[in-house]
């Protein structure tokens, strides 16, 4: 019964993907424009993909790309400020968006009868945002406050930054996407100005529309709203390669806290890279699920953490495996990292069982399909998709390129990444004092 | 990330002119008393299982709270003859996934599936509903890592702000004064027993809501459900506690200290409706202009105008019993009376003023739009949904005279709505932050003010 299960869900995958109809389409700007139909609900998801996140920055400038996320609510030519969220909302639509290390998202949801004002309202801020002093202060101000929430206010972001601040040396994943607190309170309205110029060109950018619309309606509104806004040259490439690690490096933090933290990041490839179907199944052994290997071992049996998280994120350049444990009260994170290593040193030594692989790829596949459960869901796959795998077509490659990694893949693979010279590790300290008794 | 919005409006639903309709389900009442529902749907090839049962924090044992959520996360943890670990390893065999929690009013296991592994995934809960074996060894690890789960959000001001606000806002006695997870206090006066109890009190027909939606064929798929539903004794309907709304005489001010805040995170309350309110409409539209939206007037000022926070909202509360309106947002410790003298203005201003025919049309508009993928798009939103009208009581109406109900109102009706629950006198404030830089302006609030420190086991307020 157990390896039929991995059969049917494979199976059934299969027909799934054949339903992942995308209409596809370039303008003459270079803007690419994907429509996927799903008639369910009367809503769309409209997601512009922006190949430029906080790895296109410099120092000094740190977490522009972030702060740009925000400048694009601010107000452009036709809708002046506010005017953007006003207009969406008593359209019954609401947005959010979001800045990575390599990509800056912007993420509409609405009824269909607010489509054509979507569409206007979106190829007015990447053609013509305006740049108010005063607007631009008092953003700085709620970019701040985001900082000091996901950062300074909390123990696991405060580490997360100083280990990635480590793990890499030359590349500009070095720094924080929600950029430097110097930096934030730096930069300049000419800074701004360029970074608009760097990314926001339509050739730079990837358009999905998901959900209840069809080809005939979206198509002939990107032309008439996105194919006038003229082509730019695309963000300069990111020459710096991080140079292979030598050896352990280690990051301590001291601060109040009542329990510490341990984090670990390995250096892995780009989403690109062959392995990239291999790091996947290694993240659901590891850390897939309660069933998996950290979670039974350190969070179950040996009771040192609350919670075992690892795995990996599609990158356009070289990436991390991240770990990241919340140690509990009394446990040192020295006995966290002895038991983590041991198994990370047996998965690059023994061959995994054949059902335990089996039961990562049923999960990672069964984790396919909620992908697709909603229209949101489904846009950002297919961006996701095309920016860091080269083609929103590879969704339909993805279940046999899962099915292929072999037991030999695994072991392969985990013997090269997780050997100790790749490895950064980051503990935090509770300060003396603030510890919580036994 | 611009906004943590869409995770705050979970309340919140929103389309343009139609209407909307729940699709078609059928409903039974099992011989023991379950309810049982069943909506077929063919989208993606999952099945999504809702199993309810009613409770929650009201049905707790006092000085034991957190015993719901304790006893349905040890239910996970060995039954019938698989022990804990299988239990893990044969759900994610299958691809599945399984959440369970409890919250103030129901316990619930939410359970998703490919459709082709119905009988392993249903006979898996079926071990988990009826017969959980609760081993000592896997109770005393669950009740440990909660308390250190408290101790771990007590190092995040924005997790903790909310249990605190729970304990200080309702009364002692009020099953709302919990936040539905066991504390660093209460884990010691939970044993074997007691959550066998509470398992039985719990764990009946009588009790039991029992929701499938998704990918099945009801003629195959029913027989399965009814014979998991239908396989708990019938029991005891549990005792709804009566309503007890809380009521203030006088503004009270907690400040919870943390000397290490950059921030400070602050909750400010006042009682709000319950679930079947016929104020609910109106309140819905009300919030989503103050509280409850980007563009609403709390962000509008706080955020977007002053550059004083990365948010600002409101939440109203709908459960069983009268919940909170509270406004919710943070600051830099330097700007707090700044940012709450701000935030009581809008509110001054809200509650004297009220709202206008276009503010009503946009609202509308938005809670409409928003609901169908808020609520109506997947299996397992639908499972919720249909758990939720049979918890409260409520018929298919709720959902399909909904936009209706919208319909009808006017701002005449939301203000006369908001002149009965937005009340700028008798505030109920709660701040975590750093006591020794924030205490003496924050006592320009509140006569009645106490400072307790993080460091304090539990999240009970210091009596006022």
């Amino acid at each position: 019964m157990r390896r039929l299960a991995g059969i049917f869900i494979v199976a059934a995958f299969a027909m799934e993907a054949q339903m992942v109809q995308v209409t596809e389409h370039t303008l003459s700007n270079g803007m690419k424009i994907l429509i996927h139909e799903d008639h369910d609900v009367p809503n769309v998801a409209l997601y512009l993909f922006f190949k430029v996140g906080s790895r296109n920055e410099r120092p000094g400038a740190t977490g522009i790309s972030h702060f740009f996320e925000h400048m694009m609510f601010n107000g452009a030519k036709k809708y002046g400020p506010k005017q953007f969220d006003i207009q969406m909302e008593k359209a019954g639509g609401r947005n959010n968006a979001y800045t990575s290390r390599d990509v800056t998202v912007y993420t509409d949801w609405f009824p269909r009868t607010a489509l054509e004002l979507m569409f206007d309202m979106e190829a007015d801020r990447i053609r013509d945002l305006s740049f108010d002093p005063k607007i631009v202060e008092s953003e700085r101000g709620v970019v701040s406050s985001e900082r000091r929430t996901s950062v300074d206010n909390s123990p696991f972001g405060t580490l997360y930054e100083q280990l990635n601040a480590t793990a890499y040396i030359a590349h500009p994943y070095q720094w924080p996407v929600v950029g430097w607190a110097s930096d934030i309170e730096a930069w300049t309205m000419e800074d701004l100005k360029a970074h608009y110029r760097m990314g926001y060109a339509p050739n730079n950018c990837v358009v999905v529309v998901s959900g209840d619309v069809t080809p005939a309606e979206a198509l002939p509104l990107a032309k008439k709203y996105f194919e006038p806004i003229p082509r730019q040259d695309p963000p300069p490439p990111v020459r710096t390669l991080e140079p292979p690690q030598l050896g352990e490096r280690r990051v301590e933090v001291r601060r109040p806290a009542n329990l510490p933290l341990l984090m670990a990041s390995f250096h892995i490839g780009p989403a690109r890279d062959p392995d990239f179907p291999v790091y996947q199944v290694i993240e659901t052994i590891l850390a897939g699920g309660r069933s998996s290997r950290l979670h039974q071992r350190l969070v179950e049996k040996e009771q040192l953490v609350l919670n075992a998280g690892g795995g990996v994120r599609p990158s356009l350049d070289p990436g991390q495996f991240l770990f990241s444990f919340q140690v509990r009260s009394g446990r040192k994170p020295s006995d966290v990292e002895k038991s983590l290593y041991e198994e990370l040193e047996r998965l690059g030594k023994e061959p995994v069982p054949a059902e335990e692989l089996q039961k990562a790829k049923n999960q990672i596949l069964a984790d396919f399909y909620r992908e697709l459960k909603t229209i949101s869901g489904k846009a950002n796959l297919l961006g996701t998709y095309e920016v860091f795998f080269g083609s929103w077509n590879e969704i339909l490659n993805a279940p046999a390129r899962i099915e292929k990694v072999s037991a030999e893949d695994v072991k392969r693979v985990a013997a090269r990444i997780f050997a100790p010279r790749n490895r950064t590790a980051g503990t935090l300290i509770p300060e003396p004092g603030a510890e919580v008794k036994q | 990330m611009r906004t943590a919005f869409g995770i705050l409006l979970m309340v919140l639903p929103g389309i343009a002119s139609s209407q909307v309709r729940l699709p078609e389900f059928t409903r039974e009442q099992l011989p023991n008393g379950a309810i049982l529902i069943l909506l077929p749907r063919h989208d993606v090839p999952l099945v999504s299982v809702r199993a309810v049962f009613r409770g929650g924090a009201e049905i707790e044992p006092q000085g034991m709270n957190g015993i719901t959520a304790a006893t349905v996360e040890m239910m996970r943890r060995g039954a019938g003859k698989r022990t804990a670990a299988q239990i893990d390893l044969d759900l994610d065999f299958l691809g599945a996934s399984l959440n369970a929690g409890a919250n103030r009013q129901s316990a619930y296991f939410s359970l998703e599936f490919l459709a082709k592994t119905a009988p392993e995934a249903m006979a898996i809960l079926a071990d988990i509903l009826t017969q959980p074996a609760f081993p000592e060894d896997e109770l005393r690890k669950v009740l440990a890592q909660a308390a250190d789960r408290v101790r771990s959000s007590k190092d995040n001001p924005a997790a903790a702000v909310g249990p605190y606000f729970n304990g200080f806002f309702y009364p002692a006695g009020h099953p709302y004064r919990h936040s539905g997870t066991p504390d660093e206090l209460s884990v010691s006066g939970i044993n074997r027993e007691e959550v066998l109890n509470h398992y039985r009190r719990m764990a009946a027909g009588k009790n039991l809501i029992f929701v499938a939606a998704g990918d099945f064929d009801s003629k195959q798929f029913a027989p399965l459900a009814r014979k998991i539903a239908g396989a708990l004794p019938a029991g005891e309907a549990v005792n709804a506690a009566a309503d007890a709304a809380p009521r203030f005489d006088r503004p009270r001010l907690l400040l919870v200290d943390k000397p290490d805040a950059t921030q400070t995170y602050f909750r400010i309350g006042m009682p709000g409706i319950h679930r079947r309110h016929p104020d609910r409409a109106a309140l819905l539209a009300a919030n989503t202009l103050f509280g409850g939206r980007f563009t609403s007037l709390l962000n509008d000022a706080l955020r977007v105008n002053a550059g004083l926070t990365y948010g600002a909202n409101s939440i109203l509360d709908l459960d069983r019993l009268t919940g909170a309106i509270a406004i919710n947002s943070y600051t830099p410790t330097a700007t707090t009376a700044k940012a709450i003298d701000l935030a009581l203005e809008v509110l001054n201003q809200f509650a004297g003023k009220g709202i206008t025919q276009e503010q009503l049309d946009s609202a509308r508009a938005y809670i409409k739009g928003n609901f169908p993928t808020d609520r109506l798009e997947t299996s397992d939103q639908l499972c919720a949904i249909l758990a939720e009208l049979e918890l409260f009581g409520l018929g298919r109406d709720d959902i399909d005279g909904f936009f209706q109900r919208l319909d009808a109102l006017t701002p005449e009706l939301v203000n006369a709505a908001i002149r009965r629950h937005f009340t700028a006198g008798n505030l109920q404030f709660c701040l975590v932050g750093n006591a020794a830089a924030i205490e003496k302006e924050a006592a320009k609030y509140a006569k009645s003010m106490k400072v307790v420190s993080i460091k304090t086991e539990g999240f009970a307020p210091p009596d006022f």
